[in-house]
């Protein structure tokens, strides 16, 4: 009846998961994180969000990061965009040390940040008009990135007659316009409502595969890293730092049948434990007093 | 007709729900009584006799002996203190009265010439009451010989005063007038007149409001009146005033857009110019602008320019502040999505944060210049009056209110109607906000509704009596 397998020494069972991720560590590091802090002073002394984060995300890789609240998962990938400093430690793209923001990398926000005065087209264009390019070769460059994210029909429109799906899909493809090497996506879809969620990671997945981008994922789902990423990179809480990265031995393509399959619930089951171990048996203990009528007993 | 369908169920929604919109037929309906309440209010008041109405309007007056506050025809007293004026007169007559029943017009009275200037003005007494129900024109008021002829006329029961009548008391005060009168002449003759004293009218009124509230049609005639006149050569017409009312208004106010929207614009973007001039402007605009009148007038001297300077040194501070305000609010996830991008600092500024607060900066303007508006009078009383401040001010001290309303109003209706109106073209300038794509203003929507409201209340109403007749007729059957 033990079902439940532990990811790891289930890779060491699965040869070809072995040679899926030996294969794509021999792909060039596009993103190297070594030994990164982030401290911020406050009245009560010095709080460290990030203690000695390192890793690398290789090409068109899909890494998620997920870590309990207040784990410092934004301020990672804000200190990656570049909207924030490291207190110490390096971030190098393709080798290059990063300082401050850039259109090498495209950042889609959870909250929606399609410019209000702008249409779906005009936003999209926003990052090569920056770059000095020209109107007409921008605007046929933007209609292929909203096809991609299928709006065209949505192009003159303003960002509020959309729906919260569609301006994600839009911030996509704004973020994408630029050409970016990596793609950082700060819990993109967290306000979305299930079902949108559902219907924007299979998206997702889409684009990733039909273009050569590498993607930096972060998320307070389970689901959703187990069904999006190669590997999940999980953080610990207070101070933040690297607790272990999974990688996740579900084949490629995805698809929602996968949810029930040994390997995405041992991955999820990864996650929780890693998360918080202690936290089943604390609602364990918290006294129920019992709030029903007699005959009204649901068992 | 189905007595639980929706449709029913909606009429009977409460009118007091917290928070919960009204039909757009009741905000329709709400939005025109909160222009015709206060109408309706000011004319009940106003013509309906028993509301308020804490004085007398003279009507007739008299004078009296030993008492030199003299009251015309026209003048206010107040409710209380009438009756004491009446009685004092009734009194006064009372040992006239006895002796003009024994008069005799043969005998010679001493003091003959003091009596009879006396009488004279007893006789125009009655004026008011002649010229109202235009017996005699204004320019006849000191006609003596038609004065005369009219008392006679009104004594003799010729013609009966209707508008406004005269009381029994005086009517039976003109015959006994009379009948010794005309025992000295029929005609006026200032040689044969008569010589001993007349029995005075007793003051007559009707009930009326303070000046400082005229009724709503005398505001109306006079606001037609005023506004009609052909400007003369040290007046200007009331048109012109209004103009040039406008000029310092909209002068001062673009002044201040022009110089303290950068500013603001600058202020909410970079914290370095918001640390510069935010705390100095923010003392700044505790001063209150009339104390800088006097100045301004010595820096700019006479005619216009103190007065647009005060508009401006009034509302560039606000400005100021209001705009910074507004450009800190511009959602920062805006600025850094556009940084990741690729956009530089100059193209924050242009691109994002100047495209991105419009809206809101119209809108602020908006209110600033309802905010220039309440500068116009102090701005107009600087150095050399001016404008329609000029002309509130004299008739004010005139107590011409009736005249003064109209141009209080107008300055309502322009600051309101100018606002509407920017209202109204913001949906046309920002496309893109969400406003936009809603509804009109209630105002425009009210203005639309009224003749809608009758029309779907006249199919309401026959649309009941059909469902009444549907449900009885199963009844009677």
């Amino acid at each position: 009846m033990n079902a439940i397998v532990d990811p790891l020494s289930y890779r060491e069972q699965r040869p070809e998961v072995r040679a899926r991720f030996a294969a794509m560590k021999e792909r060039p590091v596009v993103l190297s994180v070594g030994n990164l802090y982030k401290t911020f002073p406050t009245p009560g002394g010095t709080v460290t969000a990030l203690k000695d984060v390192s890793f690398q995300v290789y090409r068109r890789e899909f890494m998620c990061v997920i870590g309990p609240s207040g784990c410092g998962k934004s301020t990672l990938i804000r200190i990656l965009a570049g909207l924030e400093d490291a207190s110490d430690g390096k971030v190098l793209l393709d080798g290059n040390p990063v300082s401050g923001p850039g259109p090498d990398r495209g950042m889609v926000f959870q909250s929606y940040t399609l410019f209000p005065w702008l249409t779906v087209k005009q936003n999209v264009m926003f990052g090569p008009r920056m770059a000095g390019q020209k109107g007409g070769s921008a605007e046929s460059e933007a209609r292929q990135w909203i096809d991609l994210v299928g709006l065209s029909k949505f192009e003159n429109s303003y960002p509020h007659q959309l729906s919260g799906g569609m301006k994600q899909r839009v911030a996509i493809a704004r973020a994408l316009a630029n050409r970016p090497r990596i793609l950082l996506m700060d819990e993109p879809f967290g306000a979305l409502d299930a079902q949108t969620r559902c219907q924007m990671q299979s998206y997702l997945l889409q684009i990733w595969k039909n273009l050569d981008i590498t993607i930096l994922f972060i998320t307070h789902d389970l689901d959703e890293a187990a069904f999006l990423a190669d590997r999940i990179l999980v953080l610990k809480a207070n101070p933040g730092e690297v607790n272990e990265i999974i990688e996740v031995p579900v084949p490629r393509p995805r698809t929602p049948s996968q949810f029930v399959s040994p390997e995405f619930i041992a991955t999820k089951y990864r996650i929780d434990q890693l998360i918080h171990p202690e936290a089943a048996h604390e609602t364990d203990s918290i006294p129920f007093p019992r709030m029903t009528v007699a005959g009204d007993d649901v068992e | 007709m189905n007595p639980d369908s929706i449709r029913e169920k909606r009429l009977r929604e409460p009118w007091f729900a917290a928070r919960r919109d009204l039909s757009p037929r009741r905000a329709s309906l709400l939005t025109v009584l909160s222009f015709t309440l206060p109408l309706l209010i000011w004319s009940a008041v106003s013509y309906l006799p028993f509301l308020w109405h804490p004085d007398m309007e003279l009507q007739i007056s008299a004078d009296r002996e030993n008492v030199t506050t003299v009251y015309v025809a026209g003048d206010r007293m107040s409710r209380g203190f009438f009756p004491e004026f009446q009685e004092a007169v009734r009194e006064q007559n009372k040992p006239v009265g006895v002796a003009l029943e024994s008069f005799d017009p043969a005998a010679e009275v001493p003091n003959g010439a003091a009596v009879r200037r006396a009488n004279k003005k007893t006789l125009r007494h009655l004026v008011p009451i002649l010229t109202s129900n235009q017996w005699i024109t204004e320019d006849q008021a000191k006609d003596d010989a038609a004065i005369y002829a009219a008392w006679g006329e009104i004594a003799t029961g010729s013609k009966i005063p209707m508008r406004p009548r005269l009381s029994d008391e005086n009517l039976a005060i003109v015959a006994k007038n009379w009948a010794a009168m005309s025992e000295v002449s029929q005609t006026y003759d200032s040689d044969r007149f008569i010589s001993v004293p007349l029995l005075s009218l007793v003051p007559q009124g009707r009930p009326a409001n303070p000046d400082y509230l005229p009724a709503p049609h005398e505001v109306v005639v006079s606001g037609i009146k005023e506004f009609a006149a052909p400007p003369e050569a040290e007046r200007p017409s009331m048109w012109q005033r209004v103009g040039h009312s406008v000029r310092i208004v909209f002068g001062g106010f673009l002044l201040a857009a022009l110089v303290g929207v950068p500013i603001g614009v600058l202020c909410g973007t970079y914290p370095v110019f918001s640390k510069l001039v935010e705390p100095f402007t923010d003392f700044f605009r505790y001063m209150p602008a009339p104390t800088f009148s006097t100045l301004l007038v010595a820096i700019f001297l006479a005619n216009d320019a103190p007065k647009i300077a005060l508009v401006f040194v009034g509302t560039i501070f606000q400005l100021v502040l209001v705009v910074a305000n507004t450009t800190r609010r511009l959602d920062l996830p805006l600025l850094e999505a556009a940084q990741t991008l690729g956009a530089n600092q100059a193209q924050l500024l242009t691109r994002v944060v100047i495209p991105g607060i419009l809206p809101n900066l119209y809108n602020d303007l908006r209110i600033l210049l309802g905010w220039a508006w309440t500068w116009l009078v102090i701005a107009e009383l600087v150095g050399v009056k001016s404008g329609l401040t000029e002309f509130i001010e004299t008739q004010g001290r005139w107590r011409n209110f009736d005249s003064v309303y109209p141009v209080i109003i107008l300055i309502g209706l322009i600051g309101f109607f100018t606002d509407q109106i920017l209202s109204a073209l913001s949906r046309i300038f920002f496309p893109w906000t969400s406003e936009a794509s809603g509804k009109a203003s209630p105002l425009v929507r009210a203005i639309l509704f009224v003749p809608r409201w009758f029309r779907e209340a006249a199919a309401e109403r026959s649309l009941g009596m059909n469902s009444v007749a549907a449900t009885s007729k199963p009844e009677q059957v």
